[in-house]
């Protein structure tokens, strides 16, 4: 009896399964030009420079990922003064940022998402792709004329090639940015290097000297006790120096990595160059110059060995520099100086290799019904692209949050804080007036993209502009099947490649092992993986040149 | 006579001496039971020592059982967030209202199971066992709740969740062991099933409702994924949400776009609030506890 009852639920679900799939294959591909019926409220006439105001009172409802720091509040002048500019009033759907991406999932899984989702980082929105529920935006490019430019004008075709999927269109519209700012590097004290006369290293091999003083210096010290050990083992360290000597390693590991003189793509975990760059991780290791515990400490003991002085060197950014690590060593010991250094330069030659694209926004299928569809993707290209979009989201208004003086350099205004710019502040642009949201400020131009950056952190970043960007792979997107099947090999190859890494690493394997495991990662279909993004490539390749 | 003498010289009336095992037994006992109180304590008396210290000696990994550079500023900072206080109310509504409502079905439901005489008693007890086993899934639990019109409701919370089957299980198995003579005894005195229901097997009941309310409440008090699932609007969430976000806030890398000082104090403002949360969870329960050991066992054994 509840056999035959199973089997009928049985036949049920592959029913509607079927149906599913048969509405989702059925899809006519020419909907996308006629958008008579959509331009309810849409300016007739918007270009470039221009100011968006929809016609009419619109609301457009938005996924909203609530920080801690900054939470919703609905008075904010954000809100207020975007209704007044555009006319447009957002619903945000608020959702805790501790588990954003799994409410995001559900709501688009039950067909109840809002109509704008931000905060998407490529390739969340391939999962989407295949049910339908994600609109294929680069259909509608020609509602938005700041992306365009934006696009053009700062060259950005190969990046967002990238975010093509196999029928090549693309569904995330990104955060662009006009030059890459890179953020992490290494961080060095300063004040130790002057101690031993040594100058400050420009390459990964000067640093290796550096360290090799230090640990003279000081023999029971670990000069390099890293963070970061989830969830890759030294996941920034191994970012870092990966793209110094061409490869991906790390947070950034890639299965695949383009190589321009063969014109196909290698399998990363087995390149010359990944080789090279666990050479030099296990001279450090060897020599005692990096603490073999930055692959397993937590943040919190690496930070304590470098404000207690058992280590000189960590890996980090501006954020790690300012917030962490001054205020601890100014505690412990107050004549230490900690700074940023250039990204060393590794085989790879002087390269930046920040990404120009960052997270972006997925926009809901449904909305492609709306009778202000039209407006909707005028007002996002206004706010999210447009340079005064762009300064709005960041700064504010003018003369409320911020001032602008003679030369056009923005500050806070002078009740206002941000980021401790203005520690006279008693309202935060964040809390009290909900810009610099993390929600709405994306990417933009250096000037604003760095505008609350310091002195310091500036001359960084003048070092790195002078350095070329990297290149960007050509695309491959996949097809359904080869994700499917591709997803399979993935996570047995990622795993065994940090594994590996690891122990090359910590000499627990020694680099005359280097065949063997090249012999391992092809056990794990390695080659087949790369066979698959190949083929991929010059299916690409034949359909859009 | 001497009384006092003859007394200290009676024979002990403790029995016999407890043998060479038993006492070995006893030590190494009280040992691991002490050591499995540290290990169970050490984690609570750790959060409350660094709620109360100063951020600079946890950074410096110094604080464990006392707290160091006594310091209140985070208490002030997390009392101060209007947004915490009202998800506490929250949390204490939704906890007091779904525990009601889940006493009510669960004793209902389990009462009506314990009767043997009940035609299609298999089918009952089948359909809250197969829930144990099979759920629809996330996607359409909230399709069904969101068409019921629940979201952004407190019956979004309580409704769903109101029976456990685990609870009803143990419930029904107290019943069973009530002796059945009272009940008849009872319905030969005018009661009807009702009156037994309300005026003689309730009030024999208080050990295992007493122990209902306390699964429930806590599981209530501890859940978030309802609330998260269900709730669009911050002003309507736990504070077990507020909680996990304040975490997930401090350690994720985009508070880097946070204030120095405020970033700085972030461990601090974790503890206090794993403190004030588990607070009243902590003075509640050495009260009910007695309750909590006779009314499982009573469950338990089958009379």
């Amino acid at each position: 009896m509840l056999r035959k009852t199973w089997r009928r639920a049985a036949v049920a679900t592959a029913g509607v399964l079927a149906l599913t799939l048969a509405t989702a294959c059925s899809e006519d591909p020419g909907e996308s030009t006629d958008l008579a019926e959509n331009r309810v409220g849409a300016m007739a006439e918007y270009g470039v420079g221009d100011q968006f105001k929809a016609t009419e009172a619109l609301s457009f409802s938005t996924l909203y990922n609530n920080h801690t720091f900054y939470p919703l509040k609905d008075d904010w002048l954000f809100w207020s003064e975007l209704t007044k500019r555009t006319n447009v009033t957002i619903e945000p759907v608020a959702v805790p940022l501790s588990d954003y991406e799994q409410k995001r999932s559900l709501l688009i899984g039950a067909g109840d998402a809002p109509l704008i989702i931000p905060k998407t980082y490529h390739p969340a929105e391939t999962a989407f792709v295949a049910s339908g529920a994600i609109l294929p935006v680069s259909d509608y490019l020609d509602l938005m004329p700041h992306f365009r430019d934006k696009m053009e004008k700062w060259n950005l075709k190969p990046e967002i090639d990238n975010l093509r999927q196999s029928d090549g269109k693309f569904y995330l519209l990104p955060g662009v940015h006009e030059k890459p700012t890179q953020d992490y590097t290494v961080l060095v004290r300063t004040d130790v290097l002057q101690e031993l006369n040594q100058p400050v290293p420009k390459t990964w091999d000067e640093l290796y000297t550096v360290l090799k003083a230090m640990k003279a210096k000081y023999p029971d010290v670990y000069p390099y006790s890293d963070l970061f050990s989830k969830p890759t083992p030294t996941g920034a360290l191994l970012n870092i120096l990966g793209a110094s000597y061409g490869t991906q390693a790390g947070w950034d590991y890639q299965h695949a990595t383009w190589d321009p003189a063969a014109k196909k793509f290698t399998y990363t975990g087995g390149s010359e160059q990944y080789k090279q760059m666990l050479t030099y991780l296990h001279k450090l290791v060897a020599e005692g110059l990096l603490d073999p515990e930055s692959f397993t400490q937590t943040d919190d003991q690496a930070r304590q060995k470098l404000a207690n002085g058992k280590s000189f060197v960590v890996t980090g950014n501006a954020q790690t520099l300012v917030n962490n690590h001054r205020p601890d060593l100014a505690k412990t010991q107050p004549n230490a100086k900690l700074a940023k250094i250039p990204l060393p330069v590794g085989p790879a030659g002087e390269i930046n290799p920040a990404p120009r694209l960052e997270n972006g926004i997925m926009i809901s299928s449904k909305a492609r019904e709306s009778k202000n569809f039209v407006a909707m993707m005028q007002f996002i290209d206004w706010l999210w692209y447009s340079d005064a979009g762009q300064e709005f989201a960041r700064w504010g208004v003018e003369g409320t949050t911020f001032t602008r003086d003679a030369s056009g350099k923005r500050a806070p205004a002078a009740d206002v804080d941000v980021l401790g710019l203005n520690p006279k502040g008693t309202k935060h642009l964040q809390q009290e007036f909900g810009f610099y949201n993390g929600v709405f400020t994306y990417g933009g131009t250096p000037d604003l993209v760095r505008g609350f950056f310091s002195a310091e952190e500036l001359e960084f970043q003048r070092v790195m502009d002078a350095r070329t960007p990297r290149a960007v792979p050509p695309p491959h997107p996949l097809t359904d099947e080869e994700r499917e099947q591709v997803s399979l090999w993935e996570t047995p190859l990622k795993d065994f490649v940090a594994q590996n890494t690891l122990k090359f690493a910590l000499g627990q394997r020694p680099l005359s092992e280097w065949d063997a495991y090249l012999a391992e990662l092809k056990a794990k279909n390695a080659e087949q993986y790369i066979e698959v993004v190949n083929k991929a490539y010059q299916r690409f390749q034949d359909k859009n040149s | 006579m001497v009384i006092l003498g003859t007394k200290r010289a009676a024979p002990r009336t403790r029995g016999p001496v407890d043998s060479r095992g038993y006492r070995i037994f006893r030590v190494v006992n009280a040992v691991v039971l002490t050591l499995v109180v540290i290990l169970t304590l050490y984690p609570f008396v750790n959060i409350v020592a660094r709620s109360l210290s100063d951020e600079a000696y946890l950074l410096a990994g110094k604080v464990n059982v006392v707290p160091r550079g006594f310091d209140l500023t985070a208490y002030r900072l997390v009392m101060s967030d209007p947004l915490f206080w009202t998800n506490y109310r929250n949390t204490v509504v939704y906890t007091v209202v779904a525990t009601l409502i889940s006493i009510v079905l669960t004793t209902c439901y389990a009462y009506v199971l314990s009767k043997p005489q009940l035609k299609g008693r298999g089918v009952l007890v089948g359909v809250a066992l197969f829930t144990m086993f099979f759920s629809g899934g996330l996607i359409p639990n909230y399709v069904l709740v969101t068409s019921l019109g629940m979201k952004n409701t407190i019956w979004a919370i309580v409704i769903p969740n109101a029976i456990s089957v685990f609870n009803l299980l143990v419930m029904k198995a107290f019943f069973e062991s009530l002796p059945t003579e009272l009940e008849e005894a009872a319905a030969v005195d005018g009661l009807n099933t009702y009156g037994i229901l309300l005026r003689i097997v309730l009030p024999l009941s208080k050990a295992i409702i007493a122990t209902m309310v306390l699964f429930y409440a806590v599981s209530f008090w501890n859940s978030w994924f309802t609330a998260f699932l269900y709730l669009d609007r911050q002003d309507l969430l736990p504070v077990t949400v507020y909680l996990r976000n304040l975490i997930a806030g401090a350690t994720s890398a985009e508070s880097a776009a946070a204030d120095a000082d405020k970033v700085q104090a972030a461990a601090t403002l974790q503890a206090v609030t794993i403190v004030l949360t588990t607070l009243p969870i902590l003075a509640v329960y050495p009260f009910v506890q007695r309750y909590f050991v006779s009314g499982v066992l009573l469950g338990a054994v089958k009379g």
